[in-house]
C-alpha cells in the first residue's frame, strides 16, 4: 500500500502596522515603492531595529499552537542572490527559533506535529513584463512566521484541514487576517510516497501555493505523478516545483540562483532577545477562546448541531455576533439559525462573512429573535422583517407593526386548527397510524389560513390534542 | 577561488570581465579570503559550538509598534532604474 508523506510549511503575514525591521507602513495595496526607507530598500549603513510586537504575535502564535517558547532567541543571515531582496539576504532565523514542537489536532483526533516556528522578513514583489522584472518593495520588511510541520500529512484532505484550522486560529488571536488572495498566507509543501513498509521516498517540494484548493490538487497530482515514477521503475528525483493552475500540473520550477547554499550565518546588526517568563503567561492569558473550544461549548451550551457550531465560528466576528445577541437575550438555537439561514443568504462571498459588515446590531437582531421565540410571530414573518432590516439598517418595530404581532386569540386558532384538520383526513389517518411526519400537512394548512399570525407552537398542541380526543 | 567562481559571481553581479580580468580577480579574491581567514586562525579549536554571545537585549526594550512617514518615491527611486515608481532591472525569468 502506497502512502501519502506531506509537511508543509506555511507563511503568515503578521498584521502589524509597522515592519519588521523598521517603522514603514505594512498597509496592503499601497502605490508601488511607497512604503519604503532605507532600512526595507537596503541601503548601506541602514540597521534594523526589531519590532516588539512581531515578537509578540509571534509567541501568541506560538502558544495558541501548542508550541514552546524559547527564552531567548537570534535573528540570522540567510543569504541568497535575487531582486526581491535588496540586501542580497533576508533577515529569518536558523539554529534558535522562537518557537519549537506544537501541534495542531485535526477532527480525526489525529495530531499534525509542528516543527518550529520562526519570525523573517518578507520579500519585495516581482512582477515580470516585457523585457523587465519591475520591483515593488512595500512588501519587502512585512513581517513573516513561517510555521513549519512534521511529515505527519497523509492526504490533500488532512492538508486542507490543516491550513483551514490554522488560519482559523491564527484569525482569532488576531496575529493576521491569512487572506490567501492577498498573499498573506502562502504554503510550500514536501510532499513524497511511502511504500508499505519500505524506506520513505524521496520528496519533492512544491512552492508558493496560493490557495487551499490549489494546494490540495497539486498535492493530489504529484501524489499520482509520483507513483507513476515508481511503477516505471524510475526513481524520483528531488526537485523544486510550482503548481500551473490551467494545465493542473507540477512543473519544474526555475530555482533562485545557487538555492541550496543560504551560507546563514547570526545577524550581527539585531542583537539576542530574552524572552521572560512573565511576558509569556502574560500573553498566554490575553488568549481569547480558541475556536475548537469555542465549537465544544456551543454544541454543549446552545444545543446546536456540531456543523452549525462549525459554520458559524468559521468566522471570528459572526461567533461574536451570535454570542451578543444571546447576551441581549435571544434564544441561541433560533440565533443561530437565522444567521445561518436569513444573514448568510446575504452573504455570498467567503469575504462577505469574513468581514460580517451588516446593518443590524446584535441587539437589534435579539430583539427580533425574542418575538419570535415568544411566539409573536412566526418564522416567515421574522424572516422577512430580518431582510429588510439588513437592508435598510432600521429596527425590527419598522417592519412589525402591533397588528401583524396580534397573534389569534385561542378561539380563532381553534377554529382554523379544526377546520385545517376537516381538510385533511388522509394525514390525521397517518397521523394517528404513527406517522408523525403528516403533521407538516395540517400544520401547512393552518399557517395558511392564519396568514402569519399564528402562534404555531400552540397550533400544533391543539392539532395534537383534537386528534387524540 | 577558480576561474569558474569568479565567472559564476560575475554572472550573478550581471558583470562582465574578460579572461584576463577574471584571472586577476583570482588572485585578489584569494587574498581577501586570506585575510577573512586570519580571524578563524585567532580562534582556538572547534568553532562550530560557538554561540552568538553579547548582551541580549530584553523584550521590552524592543521598538513599539508604530509607524513614521516612509520616503517619497522620487527619493527611493533617485539614482536607480525605475518606471512607473517600479525599480527596474533586466527580466530575470523567461
Amino acid at each position: 500500500m502506497r502512502e501519502m508523506v506531506a509537511g508543509l510549511e506555511i507563511h503568515v503575514e503578521l498584521s502589524t502596522a509597522s515592519k519588521i525591521f523598521c517603522s514603514c507602513s505594512t498597509e496592503f495595496g499601497a502605490k508601488p515603492n511607497t512604503h519604503c526607507c532605507p532600512v526595507c530598500t537596503g541601503q548601506p549603513g541602514a540597521l534594523p531595529v526589531l519590532n516588539r510586537a512581531v515578537v509578540e504575535y509571534a509567541i501568541k502564535a506560538g502558544l495558541a499552537l501548542n508550541c514552546e517558547i524559547n527564552r531567548r532567541t537570534h535573528l540570522d543571515r540567510k543569504n541568497y542572490f535575487y531582486p526581491d531582496l535588496p540586501k542580497a539576504y533576508q533577515i529569518s532565523q536558523y539554529d534558535e527559533p522562537l518557537c519549537a514542537g506544537g501541534y495542531i489536532e485535526l477532527k480525526s483526533g489525529k495530531r499534525i506535529r509542528l516543527k518550529r516556528i520562526h519570525i523573517e522578513e518578507d520579500a519585495g514583489k516581482l512582477i515580470h513584463e516585457r523585457g523587465y522584472t519591475y520591483i515593488d518593495y512595500n512588501r519587502g520588511g512585512v513581517p513573516l512566521i513561517e510555521i513549519v510541520s512534521l511529515p505527519d500529512i497523509s492526504s490533500s484532505a488532512e492538508a486542507r484541514e490543516f491550513v483551514e484550522k490554522l488560519q482559523l486560529i491564527m484569525r482569532y488571536i488576531g496575529v493576521s487576517d491569512c487572506k490567501m488572495q492577498e498573499g498573506s498566507l502562502r504554503c510550500d509543501v514536501n510532499i513524497s510516497v511511502k511504500d508499505g513498509e519500505g524506506p520513505l521516498g524521496v520528496h519533492t517540494e512544491i512552492k508558493n501555493l496560493n490557495s487551499v484548493a490549489y494546494m490540495a490538487s497539486a498535492m493530489d497530482y504529484e501524489f499520482r505523478r509520483q507513483c507513476e515514477v515508481i511503477d516505471a521503475g524510475k526513481k524520483v528525483e528531488k526537485a523544486t516545483l510550482r503548481y500551473d493552475v490551467s494545465s493542473g500540473e507540477t512543473l519544474p520550477m526555475r530555482t533562485k540562483e545557487d538555492e541550496n547554499d543560504y551560507r546563514y550565518f547570526p545577524e550581527p546588526d539585531v542583537p539576542p532577545v530574552e524572552i521572560g517568563d512573565a511576558l509569556v503567561s502574560e500573553i498566554e492569558g490575553s488568549l481569547p477562546e480558541l475556536p475548537m473550544v469555542k465549537i465544544n461549548r456551543y454544541i454543549n451550551d446552545f444545543g446546536i448541531r456540531p456543523q452549525s457550531a462549525e459554520l458559524i465560528c468559521r468566522y471570528h466576528k459572526v461567533a461574536g455576533f451570535v454570542e451578543d445577541a444571546v447576551s441581549c437575550g435571544a434564544n441561541a438555537k433560533n440565533a443561530v439559525n437565522m444567521t445561518l439561514g436569513t444573514i448568510f443568504s446575504t452573504l455570498n462571498t467567503e469575504e462577505d462573512k469574513e468581514n460580517f459588515d451588516i446593518k443590524v446590531s446584535p441587539a437589534g437582531f435579539a430583539a427580533l429573535i425574542k418575538l419570535y421565540d415568544e411566539g409573536k410571530i412566526n418564522s416567515g414573518a421574522a424572516s422577512s422583517a430580518l431582510m429588510k432590516m439588513l437592508e435598510t439598517g432600521k429596527g425590527v418595530e419598522d417592519f412589525i407593526k402591533p397588528g401583524d404581532m396580534k397573534t389569534l386569540s385561542d378561539d380563532e386558532l381553534s377554529e382554523i386548527c379544526r377546520k385545517a384538520l376537516e381538510e385533511n383526513e388522509d394525514a390525521v389517518r397517518e397521523i394517528k397510524n404513527g406517522k408523525v411526519k403528516a403533521m407538516g400537512a395540517i400544520l401547512g394548512g393552518v399557517a395558511r389560513a392564519a396568514k402569519g399570525k399564528a402562534d404555531m407552537k400552540k397550533a400544533e398542541e391543539l392539532i395534537k390534542k383534537f386528534i387524540y380526543e | 577561488m577558480t576561474k569558474e567562481d569568479i565567472k559564476s559571481l560575475a554572472r550573478l553581479a550581471r558583470l562582465q570581465f574578460d579572461d584576463d580580468e577574471a584571472e586577476r580577480f583570482i588572485s585578489e579574491m584569494d587574498e581577501i579570503i586570506a585575510f577573512a581567514d586570519a580571524v578563524n586562525l585567532e580562534v582556538e579549536g572547534d568553532t562550530s559550538t560557538v554561540k552568538l554571545e553579547g548582551e541580549a537585549l530584553p523584550y521590552e526594550k524592543l521598538r513599539a509598534d508604530e509607524t513614521q512617514p516612509s520616503f517619497p518615491n522620487e527619493k527611493i527611486l533617485s539614482g536607480v532604474e525605475g518606471e512607473d515608481g517600479y525599480f527596474t532591472v533586466k527580466r530575470i525569468i523567461k
